[in-house]
Parts: structure tokens; C-alpha cells; sequence
């Protein structure tokens, strides 16, 4: 018999970690459309953000959180303080590829869209309401799918926070099942994890799925169109009483509207700095520098391999079962939504299954942490958007001409999904990195692996409070992550873009 | 027809108008010391493609500046301008009846006052029955239909058409112009000006009172023809073909 007070206790956690969840997609909802709108049509502002998101997108963001929530806590106090820490690290988990996509969409709307805009003198509020955030729906909706998962994966980082030797814990679902784990308390444990399970399930069925499949050509979803239709027509209710009021707020302060853009982030990290009396470090800057440098330098071919072959493994993985649910259209249908929960589970959701393992197989359990941080984003590229997106009359062809097995494979199917392969490839080398933290060094109820390599030396760092050298290390990262992007990636991408543009 | 000349007066006057273009750190003149009024009248702007015609309509319309040289409007108050696009240029997330009230809303008009003006043109252009339709249900004609309805439905003194049938199959094309005259010609809307950009010599011999003909890039005005022909006119007069012979010498 389950008690009354955990199941109090239980659904006090999930509305908690829905709403951190709900504020944070909404939060990013915003951000992603202001920001993507300012890049497309602004030429200053795409130049300066453009490189400076790129960089954003593939640095370990859980490298950074330590630093983050120090300056919060240390600013607004542990309860406020952890509970923006967590919505804040939810929103750096799901909103990179959202202003992507809301940027490219509006950079691809029909020219003659922006002559009808000045012809009839359009102000920005009917631009954005009429006109921008329509065109973003679909590609928002494609990647509303991906973040959302991404904002579930870090739900338990959010909600257990430590920091050094100092932990908070905010109530919430994720921090209830690692409480569970780590009392031994199986009924408090399994009930948990199906409640997670079922709010994923439910929220991809009546929502995301029907969301993607209305708006963009995928069809290999699972969701319940009709309960759909409902929510969407109470939102549509809501947004249409929202756009009323934006109208009416227009037309009163006409003109004088002025766009804020909240990078709050950089007068408080310098008021941060400023709090820790960054004198003390100067003095021994220089050296402490080398230190840092040389430990890195070390560890960097370590991570390398183990990301790029990451990325390897990921990209046949997905291709192998985009071929599978290509084939065989029921089965891909099942696939996906596989996916899409699996996708969605907390990394640290994965131990009590891994435990086992664990003794015996540390190396496997490290791939297996990689992979199911960046296996993800080339999964969901290719097998949603690739696979709907191979041309009709290309599979016509091959149809009509025989064209079967291996040489179909090679000649027509890989080509054909070339771009979300390289667009998935690129986002998984992002995600690989960031979960290098979380794979190469790892505790388990008093059980220590370390592997060695960049992440393991950031997790140590962020253990130790070393907020200079986790600054230092991720910064370094960076560098070689952006060194490799704009060489390799854009090389290949430039190669390929030449020839596999199928018309 | 002489009536017609005299009652002209001029509404829209081009001053010598300039207009130049970097591309690829090369500077490309289009547009050369254009001159010319228009008064209450339809009037053709003929020329070969990429001269520059689109350019002098937008710089008509207020959306583009010119180098030197300016626009002047005869009328009591800024003019309203409709215009129609070379191709539908719909919000395919709007229906309709949006699409056609949006100019009008984003200028303050009140929606429900917006509603009636939009059904009005729409009926003009033979769409009631489609309002509540997504752009992506109709065919090419009915979507430059619709931006039609909507260049309308602004009450325009001055409607700027740009290539307005040149994406439409023969069929429809015909029947559309038919429709654009007898909407001209009826005066049921309060348009004072239609410019239309075309190279279409035919169809601007056979709707225009003048026709324009500019030169290759930089566009200079070459000459500037009367259609004297009474309406309703036809491809089989014998006015008219000579007339499309004489502009087919300047154009070429």
C-alpha cells in the first residue's frame, strides 16, 4: 500500500518540476523569437550573435552552472536564487537550436513578404504577430520536440544542485526519485519514475507529436490528434486575447515601443566578480594559467576521440533505423516515440540500471552516458526530418529503375538526407562535449570511476569550488571546439551543399 | 475621349528621378533623370526586364528613396496607395478575408469596419464565397484575386500594379484584365491613378490611356505613347495593332 503522504509528496514534486518545465519553455519560447527575429532582420545584430550562439550551442552549459548559480545564490539567496538557477539552466538546455530555427525561417519568408511589409508600413508589434511568429510555427514545432526532451534529460541536474560541498534540493520530480534512489526506497522510486515516464509520454501524445505533425511534413508520430485539436483551440483562444491586448497596448503608446533584450547575465557576473574580490587571484595568475593549461592540454586527446567517435556511432545508429522506419513505416512510427521518451530520461535516471554494469565495464557505461547526450539531436534530425523529407519523385525513380539494397542505401537514401545528417551531426558534437562532464567521471553511492580526459577534469574542478578553472577549462574547450567547427564542419558542410541539393 | 484628356490634371508628379544600386562594390545605374506625370489616368510603364521598373514603382510607392530627383502628389492629403504584387504574396497562415484586412488593421482602421471594406473588394473580384479559405486552397488566379482584394480594400487614390498578370496562365490573365478595366472604368472605387509595370506590349496597349517606354538599364524615358482608342478595345483592331507595332519599334 502506497502511503497518502507520498503521494502528496509526489504530486506536489510533479506540478512543481511541470512549472519549472512550463517556465522555462515559455521563457525560451520568448527569447528564441526575439532573438531570431533581431538576427534575421538586423545585419549588426546577426553578425555579432551569430558566432557568438555557435559558441553557446556546443560549450558545456553544466560546465558553466556551478559559476551561474553561485552568482544567483550568492545575489537573491538559496531559495529564489536556486529556483531561477534551475529554470535558467532548463532554458540553456532547450533554447539554442529554438532561435536557430526561428532565425532561419524568417531568414527564408519570401522576399515579396518584406515588400508587402513596407508598402503597407507594418509596425513591428503586427510584423511579429502577423507575420514573424507565424512563419517561425513549423520550425518551432520541429524543434519543440528536441527541447523538450533536452529540458526533461536536465531536470534532476536542475533540481539537485551542488555546489563544491553545499547541495540544494528543490522539490520537484527530479529531485524526488534521486531522494528515492538514494534512501533505498523502491516504492517511492518506481512510482516515481512511472510518473515521469507517463507525464513524458502524455505530453508528447496530446502535444509535441500532434503540434510537429500539423505543421510540418513529418508523419512518423504517434499522438491523438482530437484532444490536440482542443488545447490548441483554447491557446488559440488565449493568444488570440493576447494579440488583442498587445494591439490595444500598441495603439495607446504608439510608436514609442522600444524592444528589451534581456543579457542580464553580464552586469551580474561582473557584480559577481566583484563580490569575490577577484584581487586575491591576480597575483598568481600567470602560473595558475600554465597549470590550467597544461592539465588541459592532456586531457584533450582523451575527450576528442571519445566525442568524435561518439558522433560516429550516433550518425550510423540513426541512418541504420531511419533505413528501418523508411522501410517499414508502422515499426518507424515506434521507433520514434521510443526515442522520444528515452531521449527524454535524466542522465542520472540511467544508474540504478547501470549500477550492475558498472563493475565490471566502466568504459561501456562512459560511451553509454556520451551517446545519450548526443545521440539525440542526429536521431531526431534525421529520422524526423530527413526521412520525411526525401523527395517523392526521387523514391519514384529508384521505384521505376529497380533501384534496391546496398545501392540504394549509398546512392540515393544517404545522399538524399545529407543535410540532416550534417545539421544533426553538427548539434550532436555540441551535445557530446557538453555530456563529457557527465560521462567521464562519475559517483555512484560511494563508487568513483574516473576516465580521465577534459570533462572529467571540469567535473573535478566544479567539485573542488574552482570556479577560475572551470571558468579557464570551459573557455579552452571552447576554443577547440570552435577551431574545429569553422574548419572541419564548415569545410564539409561547404563541399556538400554543392552537390546534394535535390530540387 | 477628349473629355477624358482635358478632366486629367495632374495627380502624380516624377521630378527627374535617379536611382543607383552597389552590387559587388560595382555601382549599377538603373534608373537615369525620369520624368513624367500622370493624372487621372491608366498608364502603362513598358520596358525590357531589368531595366528598372519595378524600382520606379517602388520609388513611387514610398518604399525605396531616390538618389536625386523626387515624387510630388496633387492631392489634399497623403495619398493612400494600393498595391498589387507580382506574385500573390499571401500570409499562407491567414485566411482570405486576414490576408485582405491586415493593411487595413496595421493603419488603425477598426476591425470590424476592416471586415466590411474586405468584403466589399472581395466581391469586386469575385470571391465571397472563399473568405473563410487558406491561400494554399486556391488557384493562382484567385490568389492574385485576393491581392487584388487587398490592394483595394485600402480605398487606394493611386493603385500601383507591378507585372500584375504575368505569373498567370493566357486564360485567366484575360479574364483578369477584363476584370481590373471594368473595376477602373465603373469608378465604384475612388481610384484616381493606376500605374502598371509590364513588358507585356499587347496588354499595355489594350488597358492603358498611356504607355511609357523606358530604355535598357540605366532606364531613360524613350517615349511616351497616347492610346487614343475607345474602349471596349480588342487585339483584332486595326488602332490597336498598329499602335502595338509602334511600341514594339521603341521597346526593341
Amino acid at each position: 500500500m502506497v502511503p497518502f503522504k507520498l503521494i502528496l509528496e509526489l504530486i506536489l514534486s510533479t506540478l512543481l518540476s511541470l512549472g519549472r518545465m512550463f517556465t522555462a519553455y515559455v521563457l525560451s519560447l520568448i527569447i528564441a523569437v526575439v532573438t531570431g527575429v533581431a538576427m534575421a532582420k538586423n545585419k549588426y545584430i546577426e553578425s555579432i550573435l551569430l558566432p557568438i550562439l555557435d559558441i553557446l550551442q556546443s560549450i558545456p552549459i553544466l560546465g558553466f552552472f556551478p559559476a551561474v548559480l553561485a552568482i544567483f545564490i550568492t545575489i537573491l539567496g538559496p531559495v529564489t536564487g536556486g529556483e531561477i538557477s534551475s529554470i535558467f539552466l532548463i532554458v540553456t538546455s532547450q533554447v539554442w537550436n529554438m532561435i536557430f530555427g526561428v532565425y532561419s525561417s524568417i531568414k527564408s519568408l519570401d522576399p515579396s513578404i518584406d515588400q508587402l511589409i513596407s508598402v503597407y508600413k507594418l509596425p513591428l508589434i503586427y510584423r511579429l504577430l502577423y507575420i514573424y511568429i507565424p512563419a517561425s510555427r513549423s520550425s518551432l514545432a520541429a524543434n519543440s520536440i528536441i527541447s523538450w526532451a533536452g529540458g526533461w534529460f536536465f531536470l534532476t541536474s536542475a533540481e539537485v544542485i551542488s555546489m563544491g560541498r553545499i547541495e540544494y534540493r528543490l522539490k520537484g520530480l527530479g529531485s524526488f526519485i534521486i531522494s528515492a534512489f538514494e534512501n533505498r526506497d523502491t516504492v517511492a522510486y518506481t512510482i516515481g519514475l512511472l510518473t515521469l515516464f507517463t507525464i513524458i509520454l502524455v505530453s508528447y501524445l496530446i502535444i509535441w507529436n500532434p503540434f510537429t505533425m500539423r505543421y510540418t511534413g513529418v508523419k512518423t508520430l504517434l499522438g491523438f490528434m482530437r484532444i490536440y485539436g482542443v488545447i490548441e483551440k483554447a491557446f488559440a483562444r488565449i493568444w488570440s486575447l493576447i494579440i488583442e491586448k498587445l494591439i490595444m497596448a500598441y495603439s495607446v503608446i504608439r510608436g514609442k515601443i522600444i524592444v528589451i533584450q534581456l543579457y542580464f547575465l553580464i552586469p551580474l557576473i561582473l557584480l559577481y566578480l566583484y563580490h569575490t574580490k577577484l584581487t586575491l587571484m591576480t597575483n598568481n595568475l600567470y602560473s595558475e594559467i600554465t597549470k590550467y593549461g597544461v592539465e588541459f592540454l592532456w586531457a584533450l586527446p582523451l575527450t576528442l576521440i571519445r566525442v568524435y567517435s561518439t558522433v560516429i556511432v550516433g550518425l550510423v545508429l540513426s541512418i541504420l533505423l531511419a533505413y528501418i522506419s523508411h522501410t517499414r513505416f508502422k515499426l518507424g512510427v515506434l521507433i520514434v516515440m521510443l526515442g522520444e521518451i528515452l531521449s527524454s530520461i535524466p542522465a542520472m535516471m540511467w544508474w540504478p540500471i547501470l549500477l550492475p554494469i558498472l563493475r565490471g565495464f566502466p568504459y561501456g557505461v562512459m560511451m553509454f552516458v556520451y551517446l545519450q547526450g548526443s545521440l539525440w539531436y542526429t536521431f531526431f534530425n534525421i529520422l524526423l526530418f530527413g526521412v520525411s523529407s526525401l523527395k517523392e519523385n526521387i523514391l519514384e525513380l529508384s521505384k521505376i529503375y529497380g533501384i534496391r539494397g546496398r545501392y540504394y542505401l549509398l546512392r540515393v537514401f544517404i545522399p538524399s538526407l545529407l543535410p540532416s545528417i550534417l545539421a544533426g551531426g553538427l548539434s550532436a558534437s555540441g551535445g557530446a562535449w557538453n555530456a563529457s562532464i557527465a560521462a567521464e567521471y562519475f559517483q555512484v553511492g560511494g563508487f568513483i570511476v574516473d576516465m580521465g580526459g577534459v570533462g572529467s577534469l571540469l567535473y573535478k574542478q566544479t567539485l573542488a569550488g574552482d570556479i577560475l578553472g572551470v571558468l579557464l577549462t570551459s573557455f579552452l574547450m571552447s576554443l577547440v571546439i570552435i577551431f574545429i567547427n569553422k574548419t572541419v564542419w564548415a569545410r564539409v558542410l561547404k563541399k556538400i551543399s554543392g552537390y546534394y541539393v535535390i530540387e | 475621349m477628349v473629355t477624358m484628356l482635358l478632366s486629367r490634371g495632374d495627380i502624380i508628379e516624377i521630378v527627374g528621378v535617379s536611382k543607383s544600386y552597389v552590387s559587388e562594390g560595382r555601382e549599377i545605374k538603373v534608373l537615369e533623370d525620369i520624368s513624367f506625370s500622370v493624372g487621372k489616368e491608366f498608364v502603362s510603364i513598358i520596358g525590357p526586364s531589368g531595366c528598372g521598373k519595378s524600382t520606379l514603382l517602388r520609388i513611387i510607392a514610398g518604399v525605396e528613396k531616390p538618389d536625386s530627383g523626387k515624387v510630388i502628389f496633387h492631392l489634399s492629403r497623403k495619398p493612400t496607395i494600393g498595391f498589387v504584387f507580382q506574385f500573390p504574396t499571401l500570409l499562407p497562415w491567414m485566411t482570405v478575408l486576414d490576408n485582405v484586412i491586415l493593411p487595413l488593421i496595421a493603419s488603425g482602421v477598426q476591425k470590424s469596419r476592416a471586415i466590411e471594406k474586405a468584403r466589399t473588394t472581395l466581391k469586386i473580384v469575385g470571391l465571397s464565397e472563399f473568405e473563410d479559405f487558406y491561400p494554399s486552397e486556391l488557384s493562382g488566379g484567385m490568389k492574385q484575386r485576393v491581392n487584388i482584394a487587398r490592394a483595394l480594400a485600402v480605398e487606394p487614390d493611386i493603385l500601383l500594379m507591378d507585372e500584375p498578370f504575368s505569373n498567370l496562365d493566357p486564360l485567366t490573365a484575360e479574364s483578369l484584365r477584363g476584370e481590373v478595366l471594368d473595376i477602373w472604368l465603373s469608378s465604384i472605387l475612388p481610384i484616381k491613378s493606376i500605374i502598371m509595370v509590364t513588358h507585356n506590349v499587347e496588354e499595355a496597349v489594350l488597358m492603358s490611356d498611356r504607355v511609357i517606354i523606358l530604355s535598357p538599364r540605366p532606364a531613360r524615358v524613350l517615349k511616351i505613347v497616347d492610346i487614343m482608342v475607345p474602349r471596349p478595345r480588342t487585339r483584332k483592331m486595326p488602332e490597336v495593332q498598329e499602335l502595338v507595332d509602334k511600341v514594339y519599334e521603341y521597346v526593341s
